[in-house]
């Protein structure tokens, strides 16, 4: 069998479409300095590395207790039993550990953690799936998009989450009966838009 | 079979832990559960040392993701040639042939990162295990789990942020993969908060203990002929 003779991968991928999805990580990368650019605390941006890791840092601690918050009230809101109780009780001790890591490695950096309030999203099994689907879905296209921004010191413990973060994925994409992995590489996302999605879900405040 | 397969010959933990559901050795999975909070943090916050780090440049860590990407697409593959994914049934054949696809993809996304300096496929030599569902079954799980802890090892070793950004994309198909395979079987998709990586070193060992590898690329050496090549 030669590799890349299958009809079904053809043109999935070309030398193109590498250098595209390439362009489009250097150009996330390159545009994280506006996500500083955008903060009221404009010291940190000229800063030195540690400073653009605790940026980056903050956005995925973010990340983590809009999920742990909303894995919470879903557990908390009863309505949820069998599969899905046990994936969002699983999850919302992850994330839990997460924001920990996080948190302990950004120490007086860290950011508060944010008001969120699922609501309807938390009424339904039905709306439980689609918004955890939709959530995990937008926080790994952030982590994919930002963790290459991180100092190799910093890298190494984020890695680890980010993989934990696509399992989560499957994990509930299959409980919703959709692919659990619908594209060969995941692509990324700008925080703006991620943290703007979340906002209007009213998983952010 | 005489053979081990890549699910029983690991002895390092991550891999072995994968199998362990699957298996049902519940000692294994308890021992699992134990360490989660010790070896697998202290592990994931320790950074590779930088003398570790200045002996792979990029085109080193590429080529070894190219052979494993290999090895994963040509077990697949094979499963799908020899009829074996066929037999599987509506759902776990969706799963091994979207795998297969998956990992194609990503051996010519990392060839055309890696142009002329792209090492030639060794030959494979799955010694059965794509050839009844259940071995295929069990070795795919373990290597969707031994990708994760490999992508998760060497990932911050790469120096282009641009390829280490793509590496990213890859890192996450590959945890979605081995999250799916378990669901599968029944074990769970997340069993940890934090994937335990694992080094280049390791993961070839791992490799070269299940003897998949038969014939390394561009040698003259003759070994067991494979049946299937990549």
């Amino acid at each position: 069998m030669r590799e890349g003779a299958r009809p079904e991968d053809a043109g999935a991928w070309s030398r193109a479409g590498f250098l595209r999805a390439a362009l489009a990580g250097g150009a996330v990368v390159s545009g994280g300095a506006v996500l500083g650019a955008g903060r009221r605390d404009a010291g940190a941006r000229a800063a030195a590395p540690p400073h653009r890791d605790a940026e980056v840092l903050n956005l995925f601690l973010t990340l983590e207790y809009v999920q742990q918050a909303f894995y919470e009230q879903a557990v908390r809101s009863g309505g949820l039993d069998g599969p899905l109780r046990e994936f969002a009780a699983t999850v919302a001790g992850q994330e839990a550990q997460h924001a920990a890591m996080l948190r302990e490695r950004l120490g007086r950096r860290a950011n508060p953690r944010p008001k969120s309030d699922a609501g309807e999203a938390v009424r339904s099994p039905e709306a439980f799936r689609s918004t955890a689907v939709d959530l995990e879905e937008a926080v790994i296209a952030a982590f994919v998009g930002e963790g290459a921004n991180l100092s190799r010191a910093t890298i190494v413990p984020v890695t680890t989450l980010i993989s934990v973060e696509a399992r989560q994925a499957a994990w509930i994409r299959d409980l919703a009966g959709v692919s659990p992995a619908p594209r060969a590489a995941d692509p990324a996302r700008k925080p703006d838009a991620v943290l703007d999605e979340l906002r209007t879900k009213g998983l952010l405040a | 079979m005489t053979r081990p397969t890549l699910a029983s010959v690991d002895s390092d933990e991550a891999l072995t832990e994968a199998v362990a559901t699957l298996c049902g050795w519940t000692r294994a999975e308890l021992l699992r559960g134990a360490a989660l909070g010790g070896a697998a943090m202290v592990a994931a916050l320790a950074a590779p040392s930088e003398a570790a780090a200045a002996q792979l440049d990029d085109t080193a860590i590429l080529n070894f993701g190219l052979r494993f990407e290999r090895l994963q697409s040509t077990f697949y593959t094979e499963a799908e040639q020899l009829g074996t994914v066929a037999t599987m049934g509506d759902r776990k054949a969706g799963w091994a042939r979207t795998l297969g696809a998956h990992e194609r993809a990503h051996v010519r996304i990392i060839k055309s990162v890696l142009g002329r300096k792209a090492e030639g496929p060794p030959k494979f030599d799955f010694g059965g295990d794509t050839e009844s569902p259940d071995s295929f079954t069990r070795t795919a799980v373990a290597m969707e789990d031994l990708t994760v802890a490999l992508l998760t090892g060497a990932l911050p070793l790469v120096k282009d942020k641009g390829i280490t950004a793509a590496f990213f994309g890859l890192l996450t198909v590959e945890a979605r993969h081995a999250a799916w395979a378990r669901h599968i079987v029944g074990a769970s998709p997340a069993p940890a908060a934090f994937d335990t990586p694992r080094t280049i070193h390791s993961v070839q060992g791992a490799i070269d203990r299940t003897h998949f590898v038969a014939r390394e690329p561009r040698t003259v050496s003759r070994g067991q002929r494979p049946r299937f090549t990549g």
